[in-house]
């Protein structure tokens, strides 16, 4: 038994030692094997990199030495590299600067202007603290605004926006709110200073307004700087197949053509010898707004469509001045929107829209009579009107465009009595667009405003307007 | 009762289909390989359109709400229209950031990708071209990152999403053969272009672009740059043409240098013959065979 295991292992150990031989053999020839492929992937990889340097060479010139500005590289960064390591740029919000300006010519001089007044529905007065005058407001060179425009996401769950216009005079906070992401069932929370959703002009900033002044309703309604507001905004998407948007905000309610929330005292005579009558503070937030919008496609055609409502208190404080005056009262507005847009291919398109906002407002007015003495009267008024446009962007870069406005109701009743004032005040404008960019504008726009009265008569005013409008940065697209 | 249930289960049926909407036909022709009966797809763009102007209609917002998953092709194409859409579409799934959200930019190498850049350059984007899906070699894996991605949002329907994916990549590298074939044969040909829409195709295949007919990307053609153009150009045999943009500058140049000129389908749907991804390529082949 032993014999035959001894004569097996070294039978077994002659024959490794013949796979050995073997092995050795096969194992050189590998080698050999892979020197070749080393050298075949070595030229490979030589042609490449010439190939790659060629074509760098190609996009941009090598710098003369490369070694040397490595080594420079190399040597700045040991030094200064780490002075600064928590740079939080990557994080810096979208930034943007909008410039609006404009040439204007008037029949009317600067001061003859600033004097007009729509009866019952628009007056100037001095001293309610802006940081800019109105656009478009003097003869002349205007710098309407220049507008700084920050967004960024604050987190996974709040969007921010704030728009910041300067002027020479100064600047103010026109908006800064922030908006959810995240939340569920088609719900959208903003919080913050921001323009209202109420009508369909509202909610957009002047520079993608298509004409170069706010419509006439919103100037006598709204105020020229339109409903801009503290406060919060609900909105809720419907799980609809066609858009359905409802929302409702609660706003301070301090705008200056239709609420307004500080208190007065008035003086019983008008050089102020005689007793004071208090008007407290409205309830605050003083000012509630709902809406519903809709829209739908047929064919080409989008057709954008909203009812908006706003309630709330006024004070009117114009006791400053020569004409002192004052108003405490109701207000509530009705907003009824349209937009009708037909694409007719990637750049052209005719585009209509129209507002009809209605204003009912009740309250005491305060007044003094030609002795003196304070007058107050129960004061009630019903005012309403439109504007309509059509805007037709016929090539990539142009648009034209005209605006019709009117307000057709004007019923003002002091203690009962009809006041007779003007119903038939119309407004009308024509522009043309140049358009370089999305990110410039030229625009031609005359106009005649029939709305104006001095004296209890009615003043034309004609104007020419060349606007320009410029964005740089990184400023987001504009919804529809 | 019955009722009842046929509505518990038509409502358990809508339930289980993936909403997607893509921006542009081409990504909608990848889903419908991919996801079939069991996704529901809605396309904002039309394949006529520009894709650079794209209008935010309310409408889409309405489709966005309920979406699982948008598809975009990045690169800032969609820059002009998709984030106010996202904005206002309430829907937190969507938003960039989250699963529901998938840029396909990602997943191509994009060309020309600028070093310096601003407006005074016209449109550039500053992440290269983003007009990517015209080199049909860029199609297979975005056709796997849109399977990957149904998968991560819809597991149970995993393997029938990836049998789908398998076999459209059968089917397209089958064709891709054939294309390469065919379109070797257009290698070295000269060709002028309306915008730098079909960079990624010229490139794939050798063609050589001479020149565009816009100064710079987004500024439409003036008349000193074309007569630049046409005293540079020479040897041109196609100048070509997207759908939506005006065709007299490619007519006049095309009289001017001998050459011809070719409107090309940059998308599905852009003209009728490309009916779907396949017929894209084989339809911007026959225009360019002609």
């Amino acid at each position: 038994m032993k014999k035959t295991v001894l004569l097996l292992s070294i039978f077994s150990f002659t024959f490794a030692q013949d796979s050995l031989e073997e092995l050795k053999r096969q194992l050189e020839e590998q080698k050999r094997l892979i020197r070749e492929l080393e050298k075949k992937i070595e030229a490979l990889e030589k042609q490449k990199l010439e190939a790659k340097e060629e074509v760098k060479e190609e996009q941009k010139p090598a710098p003369a030495d490369r070694t040397l500005q490595l080594r420079a590289k190399y040597d700045e960064r040991l030094k200064a590299f780490q002075i600064y390591p928590f740079r939080q740029t990557a994080f810096l919000p979208d930034i943007s600067l909008i410039v609006d300006t404009s040439f204007v010519a008037r029949n009317k001089n600067d001061q003859e202007f600033k004097g007009l007044e729509i009866p019952g529905l628009y007056h100037k007065h001095e001293g309610h603290g802006h940081g800019h005058g109105n656009l478009n407001e003097k003869r002349g060179f205007n710098l309407n605004y220049a507008e700084l425009y920050l967004y960024a996401p604050v987190d996974p769950y709040f969007d921010l926006y704030a728009t910041i216009p300067f002027s020479e005079d100064g600047s103010e906070v026109e908006e800064a709110y922030a908006v959810t992401r995240g939340l569920p069932f088609g719900f959208q929370f903003k919080v913050g200073k921001f323009r209202s959703s109420f009508g369909r002009l509202n909610a957009q900033h002047p520079h993608v307004w298509d004409f170069a002044n706010p419509p006439l309703v919103y100037k006598v309604f709204l105020g020229d700087d339109g409903l801009k507001e503290k406060g919060i905004q609900l909105n809720w998407l419907a799980p609809t197949p066609f858009y359905l948007l409802f929302g409702m905000e609660v706003l301070q309610g301090e705008n200056e053509q239709s609420f307004g929330t500080e208190g007065f005292k008035v003086n019983t005579k008008k050089d102020g010898s005689g007793t004071y009558i208090t008007v407290v503070d409205t309830k605050k937030p003083n000012l509630y707004v709902g809406f519903v919008k809709t829209s739908f496609d047929v064919g080409n055609l989008s057709v954008l469509t909203g009812l908006s409502f706003a309630t709330g208190h006024t004070r009117i404080n114009h006791l400053e001045g020569d004409d002192p005056h004052a108003f405490a009262g109701k207000t509530k507005l009705y907003g009824f929107d349209l937009t009708a847009k037909y694409m007719i291919d990637s750049y052209r398109y005719i585009s209509f829209q129209g507002e009809y906002l209605y204003r009912d407002q009740k309250g005491t007015k305060y007044e003094y009579d030609s002795a003196g003495d304070l007058e107050t009267a129960e004061l009630k008024k019903k005012q309403g009107g439109f504007y309509s446009q059509v805007v037709w962007r016929f090539a990539q870069r142009w648009r034209v465009g005209f605006q019709y406005n009117l307000i057709n109701k004007n019923d003002v009743k002091e203690n009962g009595v009809k006041k007779n004032l003007p119903d038939n005040l119309p407004a009308y404008y024509a522009m043309l667009e140049y358009n370089p960019t999305e990110f410039s504008r030229i625009r031609f726009q005359v106009g005649q405003n029939r709305a104006f009265f001095q004296d209890g008569s009615r003043k034309t005013v004609n104007e020419f307007i060349l606007q320009f409008n410029f964005a740089i940065g990184a400023h987001g697209a504009h919804p529809f | 009762m019955r009722a009842l249930a046929v509505l518990l289960l038509l409502f358990s049926i809508s339930l289980a289909q993936l909403k997607v909407v893509a921006t542009y036909p081409w990504i909608g022709e990848l889903v419908k390989e991919i996801g079939k009966d069991r996704v529901s797809l809605y396309v904002i763009a039309r394949g006529t359109e520009d894709p650079h102007f794209v209008v935010p209609k309310p409408s889409h917002i309405a489709k966005m709400r309920d979406a699982d998953l948008l598809i975009a092709q990045g690169a800032s194409l969609e820059v002009g229209f998709l984030p106010p859409l996202l904005q206002q579409s309430s829907n937190p799934k969507i938003q960039p950031g989250r699963q529901g959200f998938l840029d396909l930019s990602q997943f191509v190498e994009l060309i020309e990708k600028p070093v310096n850049i601003s407006r005074a350059m016209g449109d550039v984007h500053p992440e290269g071209n983003p007009h990517y899906p015209l080199d049909p070699h860029n199609i297979p894996p975005l056709a796997r990152a849109i399977a990957e991605r149904l998968c991560q949002l819809d597991s149970p329907n995993c393997a029938y999403y990836r049998g789908n994916l398998e076999d459209f990549l059968k089917r397209w590298n089958a064709r891709l053969t054939e294309w390469d074939r065919e379109f070797a044969k257009l290698k070295g040909i000269k060709v002028i272009q309306y915008h730098k829409l079909y960079d990624y195709l010229l490139q794939r295949y050798g063609m050589v672009l001479v020149g565009t007919l816009e100064p710079l990307p987004g500024i439409p053609p003036t008349g000193k740059h074309i007569e630049a153009l046409i005293s540079q150009a020479q040897g041109v045999k196609f100048i070509l043409q997207d759908v939506y943009h005006e065709k007299r500058t490619a007519q006049f140049v095309a009289q001017r240098l001998n050459a011809k000129v070719v409107i090309l389908p940059h998308d599905v749907g852009a003209v009728p013959e490309a009916k779907d991804l396949f017929s894209l390529f084989d339809e911007i082949l026959r225009r360019l065979s002609q």
